[in-house]
């Protein structure tokens, strides 16, 4: 074949070959966009009716999901659908919603969430927010009981593995650290911390929590 | 003139009736939990009263499904069916007993008549509830009731919802519902056909008059209406409701319908009704205000032996009422408020051609407001406080001409007012046992004697205790 040819051919195979690779990435950028309104929508029409708008929520009975950790998100909604975090509030609501989410769908929850402002706290007692604070950044060493803030990060905005606490209600903490002690939130490290806070303690440390 | 005086008598018989007949009937449904998977405090606080995100279920049509439904799609993969995997059913039974303050008259004139009605059932309710396309959800209730001792339909809602997402995540919910009771569709707890009492007794002496939005045109009308739910706080409707009897039949066809003059209170035209509730939330609490309403011109008819021809003169009744409802619902404490005022404006043309009132316009104003607190979902007292007043017509709310009264008035006031205390037992989320005690100030128009032949108003007092399982 004459090599005039070959490169014609050549040049055409490759150019078709680009055409379908652009092709393929304008349908993968359309599945995502669709994807990621469809996760929107159910968001904003469902489960904004327990977590507020935008995961703002209004009672420390649903936890604020704006601006939480995506991975976090993420791994909650799984331990939902496989019925494996056993807390009450998890049992009456959230293994039923969560039983027909997808991967897609909770991926696209756990992006719109982790993409929102989070909620401003409220401000708790002044001697409350200070203890809670001492103990978030330093912990209790006489109870054996690590700094928070070593995987919650200083400002208690969460890291890539651990949640975000920061403006998240007092009265929600509090009832998440009941649930880690006796294990219906089956976390091994968070059952050793919950276990070794007095209540006081865990008080203090709810109150500092909400209040940035 | 003995013609007269018994046409008379009958339309006004017809329109006491009309305004007493209907009881509200009190409703829970396991039906969507099974659907949901979501355990009943997700959508009430106790049942039937609802919490926020029950409202948007509501709003939503029913549809929110968390079981793998079975399905049906289109080349295009739009949704040809998404029926539920196990059908939405449940069961609904309540037993009780009511024990008046003092008996009533004997029927036959001598004596007085047994005190203590022992009702089992007194009603068994089977439901549909969920949903039945991928936007169309139904509630739908059909009822024995050892009253009628028949099973027909009671309550039904049918509903098609859809959302939209606006810009700056503003949430549209928006849909049409079909149903047969005006405000069975509503999303508060503060309107009559799902307001306090959930249930009451169907052995006791009722008072003679109530407004038609306040259950009296229960399962006897069909309505559509379009509504809307902005951000879960705007809610407003629109719609309108024709007769729809049950167990009417048209003399001439043999038929179900058309209806004709020997069908009692049918509605001329269609009745708009209307409804417009904004609610704000703040952290445990939500209030809503609100307000409701419905004009229903009615022919007053007839039946087979005495017809009357649906046209000319009609009754019209204008109701317009302003609701609230306050709730604080916490794991341990919930408190709940809910207060409506209904004013009806009658205009009584036909009533008063037939010598059936004595004015031709009337008002009656109904006003109740409820408080109730729960502990742990479990165990909970509720006080109401109810009363209605209008204008005296000693013809429409004429005194009896035999000598039984109860439920007549001596001086053609309908003036009743009262109270209502209960208690509530709930030992599991499905399972309810209720005391309610139900005292009257005052009874058709008067305190002593209210009927003329010496029955006080604090004689109809009575203690209502009630078994009630959803299942």
């Amino acid at each position: 074949m004459d090599n005039r040819i070959k490169l014609v051919l050549g040049a055409a195979l490759l150019l078709g070959s680009g055409a379908l690779h652009a092709d393929q990435a304008a349908d993968d950028a359309q599945a995502a966009a669709d994807a990621q309104a469809a996760a929107r929508h159910v968001a904003v029409t469902i489960c904004a009716g327990c977590h507020g708008p935008q995961g703002r929520s209004y009672s420390p009975k649903f936890p604020q999901l704006a601006g939480q950790k995506a991975n976090y998100l993420i791994a909650q909604m799984k331990n939902f659908k496989s019925q494996t975090r056993g807390d009450p509030d998890a049992i009456a609501y959230m293994w039923g919603m969560s039983a027909t989410l997808d991967d897609e769908l909770i991926n696209g929850l756990a992006a719109y969430y982790s993409a929102q402002r989070p909620q401003r706290g409220d401000p708790g007692t002044a001697a409350d927010v200070a203890r809670g604070k001492e103990i978030f950044m330093a912990g209790v060493a006489a109870e054996g009981i690590p700094p928070c803030a070593a995987c919650h990060g200083a400002d208690a905005a969460g890291t890539d593995e651990f949640p975000r606490l920061a403006g998240q209600k007092a009265q929600y903490l509090l009832k998440q650290l009941h649930s880690f002690r006796n294990n219906q939130r089956n976390v091994a490290i968070m059952h050793g911390v919950a276990g070794g806070l007095q209540l006081g303690e865990m008080i203090s440390v709810a109150a500092y929590l909400q209040s940035l | 003139m003995i013609r007269v005086d018994i046409q008379a008598r009958f339309a006004r018989a017809l329109f006491i009736i009309a305004c007493i007949a209907a009881i509200p009937a009190a409703h829970a449904v396991p039906s969507f939990a099974r659907q949901t998977g979501m355990a009943c405090e997700a959508c009430h606080t106790v049942y039937p009263e609802l919490t926020h995100f029950g409202r948007l279920f509501k709003a939503n049509g029913y549809t929110l499904d968390n079981l793998k439904p079975v399905r049906g799609v289109s080349a295009t993969k739009s949704e040809l069916l998404a029926l539920t995997g196990l059908p939405p059913i449940s069961v609904m039974v309540q037993a009780s007993e009511t024990w008046l303050n003092k008996a009533v008259p004997d029927g036959s004139g001598v004596g007085a008549a047994q005190n203590g009605t022992v009702a089992f059932p007194q009603q068994i309710s089977l439901f549909y509830a969920g949903r039945i396309a991928p936007k169309v959800g139904a509630f739908i209730q059909m009822t024995y009731g050892n009253d009628t001792g028949t099973f027909g339909i009671d309550n039904a809602d049918l509903r098609y919802a859809d959302s939209i997402v606006l810009p700056q995540d503003k949430a549209l919910i928006y849909g049409i519902t079909i149903n047969n009771n005006p405000t069975v569709q509503d999303l508060w707890n503060s309107t009559p056909a799902f307001g306090f009492p959930y249930a009451a007794s169907n052995a006791s002496v009722g008072p003679i008059a109530a407004t038609q939005i306040d259950g009296t045109l229960g399962q006897d009308v069909a309505g559509i209406s379009a509504y809307f739910l902005w951000q879960e706080s705007l809610y407003g409707e629109l719609g309108a409701y024709r007769s729809a009897k049950q167990g009417a039949a048209n003399p001439v066809t043999g038929a179900a319908g058309p209806l004709d003059g020997t069908t009692s209170n049918v509605i001329k035209g269609s009745a708009p009704y209307f409804r417009l509730a904004y609610e704000h939330q703040w952290g445990r609490n939500s209030l809503e205000v609100g307000i409701y309403g419905a004009d229903f011109k009615l022919y007053p008819g007839g039946d087979a032996t005495t017809p009357a021809v649906l046209t000319g003169p009609f009754n019209e009744f204008r109701d317009v009422a302003q609701d609230f409802q306050y709730q604080f619902i916490a794991d341990q404490h919930i408190v709940t408020v809910t207060g409506t005022r209904i004013k009806e404006t009658m205009t009584l043309d036909a009533a008063f051609a037939a010598d059936a009132a004595a004015n031709t316009r009337n008002t009656l104003t109904t006003t109740r407001l409820t408080g109730t607190y729960y502990y742990k979902r479990r165990l909970g007292a509720t006080l109401a406080l109810f009363s209605t007043t209008g204008t005296v017509d000693d013809v429409l709310y004429a005194p009896d001409s035999s000598p039984v009264g109860v439920v007549t008035s001596a001086n053609g006031s309908p003036d009743t007012s009262g109270w209502v205390a209960e208690l509530n037992y709930v030992p599991w989320l499905n399972t309810k046992l209720s005391l309610q005690y139900t005292a009257f100030s005052k009874f058709n128009g008067g305190k002593a004697g209210y009927d003329g032949f010496g029955r006080n108003a604090s004689d109809n007092n009575s203690i209502y205790a009630l078994a009630w399982f959803a299942f």
